[in-house]
């Protein structure tokens, strides 16, 4: 769901003073975005952990590199977002070849072992239905899962989903598309395994 | 939210949009645990530790301290060896004839640059003498005396004879 566009000035000042060593700016930025990055954390990596692991180390390397995040290219909470989104990616060892556009010709999940390898057991949630709908997003594909996550629940615009994935716009909503298909999909299979548990 | 060529029918997107926003709004009151602050600000603090001073942050005392000896030089001029005066010729006495020589009160080099110096003759006070080093009977001291002075085109005194 994207965002309206924001003054970004004050921020940027923020970054400036930030680069300059005022460490009041960059405690300032943090408080800003830090939610946010470990939300996002959260449902790449599947477990708390692991989301404080990498949320600390997406701000980490913008205290190492802060002249990576260019203000030009967006915001700085899309770009912490990218950060922490490779990070999560790299730690659980997800290969960045799911965007092969060949993988897209059907709904077929070429990634299905190696989803099933990493989706998480640990219940992070405290209510039991939005646990189901975060397992049945981890559960998805990783190029399918992207895009959900990016688009639906860390309030990235399709642009900067589509520079952060680096696929075009058009991508963006065509495996949007595809990825709440079968997020409905896994939803459904799963209502309907529990009714008839019960 | 409905997507670009769905293929889900309007109830399914419905029915999907629902359960997404029952995560949307548990994660809304998931925060990042607080330790991270800190860690972070020690991280921080150790990464640039020098960076806490601008750049250039040596400039502008640099810039005062090179203000504060030009305007100390400027005022006070070269300081000359020896007790500040510089002797023509011979020490004078003061019952020098009219030829005795010029007595500089400031330095030979800066009065052999200066244009447009005049002699003046004039009398004061001998107790001025003393001003300039040169030696005065306390006796005397209320007594006139004659002189010519050398002054800069400016005013400045640059070297006496006395006359008397």
């Amino acid at each position: 769901m994207a965002m309206p566009p924001e003054d970004l000035q004050p921020e940027l000042a923020l970054v400036e003073r930030m680069r300059r060593g005022e460490e009041a700016a960059f405690v300032q930025l943090y408080r800003r975005h830090r939610d946010r990055v470990y939300r996002l954390a959260l449902l790449y990596a599947g477990s708390a952990a692991l989301a404080a692991d990498v949320t600390q180390d997406a701000f980490m390397h913008f205290i190492a590199h802060p002249g990576q995040y260019d203000p030009a290219r967006g915001a700085l909470g899309a770009w912490l977002c990218g950060v922490a989104r490779n990070l999560a990616r790299k730690a659980r060892g997800e290969r960045e070849d799911a965007t092969d556009p060949a993988d897209l010709a059907d709904d077929a999940n070429p990634h299905a072992g190696q989803v099933d390898a990493h989706t998480p057991l640990e219940s992070i949630l405290r209510t039991e239905a939005a646990e189901q709908v975060r397992r049945a997003i981890a559960a998805l594909a990783p190029h399918y899962r992207d895009v959900l996550v990016l688009c639906e629940l860390a309030d990235l615009s399709y642009a900067e989903a589509a520079q952060l994935c680096g696929i075009d716009i058009g991508t963006v909503r065509s495996r949007l598309s595809r990825a709440r298909a079968r997020l409905a999909l896994s939803l459904a299979s799963y209502a309907g395994a529990k009714e008839a548990v019960s | 939210m409905k997507t670009e060529g769905s293929v889900l029918d309007p109830g399914q997107e419905t029915l999907l949009d629902l359960k997404l926003d029952q995560l949307r709004s548990e994660l809304s009151s998931v925060q990042a645990p607080e330790v991270m602050e800190a860690r972070l600000a020690a991280r921080f603090r150790k990464a640039r530790p020098v960076s806490q001073r601008p750049r250039l942050w040596w400039m502008p005392p640099l810039a005062l301290a090179a203000t504060i000896a030009l305007a100390s030089w400027i005022l006070r001029g070269p300081v000359p060896e020896g007790d500040g005066l510089v002797t023509v010729a011979a020490p004078l006495s003061l019952d020098a004839d009219p030829d005795t020589p010029f007595v500089a009160l400031r330095p030979l080099d800066r009065i052999a640059k200066e244009d447009g110096a005049r002699i003046v003759t004039t009398e004061f006070p001998r107790a001025l003498l003393a001003d300039w080093g040169l030696p005065v009977a306390p006796d005397r001291a209320g007594e006139p005396v004659r002189a010519q002075m050398l002054y800069s085109a400016r005013g400045e005194p640059l070297a006496v004879r006395l006359l008397n």
